[in-house]
């Protein structure tokens, strides 16, 4: 499973609230430290050419805010959202 | 039409300040500054990224100083930056903050006459030049470019002082005040205009910036709880004379300055009063800021910068005063 496909997988009418929270999770964390050079320009580019919650925007997103703020990520996904099945393959990918 | 900027302190880690400013120009800011500290990310760095993530947006530093950064060295990054994004750059330079410059063991000396002269190499520089020039703060001997730079840069001076900003009136394409209030701006403006005057240029040629303490949120507790750490550190900074035109109770300011030097951030917001946030903030619902932006376009600014902490939450405020404030003075 890749970021991409779970991020394919999320139902339409969840995908703003789930990139408003996720962006809420990257932009607050501080643990910034942990950011990979690459993935933060990821983000960018995809924040440039559209918001981010398109496929690709989402996937970016999510692989950030697991990298970041995991615990609060995955149960966001679980309880918020009711996506536990994208909860538990992002928990076999980590 | 007043301009709308966005003021960011590179404090966070780069690519959050550049999220930052792609959704600011998004949101439709004409500017935007990227303030110039030791302690913080390199502004020229932030700068030459900002170039390649944004199309239109107008940025520079806001503001560098010439004592950490030399004349030359400033004329080089930006002619650098004006080749990244043609035309959309602007040099914002001050004398820097005295505090500041002692923690690098760097000497502010004569701050007015450093800046009058770091304006003229930089604008030779940058027409392409051999600059030989001396100064009595710097001095240039036949310094040129390797390459042509493009040209003109509008330079905005940092100023606060009543000489300095009659010298930024008088030699400057834009003055950068930190003002929130108009009594602050009134004050300003008058200085402004005896050095256009002298220039003998029109006030209107001169783009009069606002750098505010900016917070906004649909809830009024919650702008004004987050302007407070700031409005603490500006009215700590504050001379006593800016205190008193705003009839600030001194010893209430001493009260802050104490706990500030103790390491009791906790006291020093604690007596933060609504009259020391009225006095150093533009903070509120969208509809009182709106109202006090008002305010300071009838005092005489041009362009109103959205300063620190923007909001409680930086990405929400930033949306908020897109929908809200902006569309209220660009219909």
């Amino acid at each position: 499973m890749t970021y991409q496909k779970i991020a394919e997988s999320i139902p339409l009418e969840k995908r703003e609230k789930l990139s408003d929270k996720l962006l809420n999770f990257v932009l607050k964390s501080k643990k910034e430290s942990k950011m990979p050079s690459s993935l933060a320009t990821s983000i960018l580019d995809q924040w440039r050419l559209g918001p981010l919650t398109t496929e690709k925007g989402l996937a970016v997103l999510l692989k950030a805010a697991v990298l970041l703020e995991s615990e609060k990520t995955i149960a966001f996904l679980e309880q918020e959202l009711q996506l536990v099945s994208v909860a538990k393959a992002i928990e076999e990918m980590k | 039409m007043v301009k709308f900027g966005i003021e960011f302190v590179p404090r966070e880690a780069h690519w959050k300040t550049i999220f930052y400013a792609i959704q600011a120009e998004k949101r439709g800011f004409d500017n935007l500054w990227i303030t110039d500290h030791y302690n913080n990310r390199n502004v020229y760095v932030i700068l030459a990224e900002a170039a390649f993530y944004t199309k239109k947006i107008v940025f520079g530093p806001g503001v560098t100083n010439p004592y950490l950064v030399n004349p030359v060295m400033t004329a080089q990054s930006m002619a650098s930056l004006d080749e990244l994004a043609p035309g959309r750059v602007v040099l914002g330079i001050g004398a820097g903050d005295k505090t500041t410059l002692a923690a690098t063991g760097v000497e502010m000396r004569k701050p007015l006459t450093a800046v009058v002269e770091t304006i003229e190499i930089f604008r030779r520089m940058i027409e392409g030049k051999t600059v030989s020039f001396e100064g009595k703060v710097f001095k240039a001997m036949g310094t040129k470019f390797n390459f042509k730079p493009r040209g003109q840069i509008p330079v905005y001076v940092g100023a606060q002082g009543p000489k300095m900003l009659k010298t930024a009136g008088k030699i400057g394409d834009g003055v950068l005040i930190n003002a929130s209030h108009p009594k602050d701006v009134d004050y300003a403006v008058g200085r402004i205009k005896l050095g256009v005057e002298e220039a003998e240029k029109k006030l209107t040629d001169v783009d009069i910036t606002a750098y505010t303490s900016f917070s906004v949120h649909k809830k009024l507790e919650k702008a004004t709880q987050a302007a407070v750490p700031v409005v603490a550190f500006i009215a700590a900074g504050s001379p006593n004379v800016i205190l008193e035109r705003h009839q600030i109770d001194v010893k209430k300011v001493d009260k802050i300055r104490g706990a500030l030097r103790a390491g009791d951030f906790g006291g020093a917001f604690g007596s933060v009063s609504p009259e020391m946030v009225e006095a150093f903030s533009v903070s509120g619902t969208p509809d009182v800021c709106i109202e006090q932006i008002n305010r300071l376009l009838k005092a005489g600014i041009s362009q109103f910068v959205v300063g620190s902490p923007i909001g409680p939450n930086v990405r929400k405020s930033i949306d908020l005063v897109s929908k809200t404030v902006i569309p209220h003075f660009k219909k």
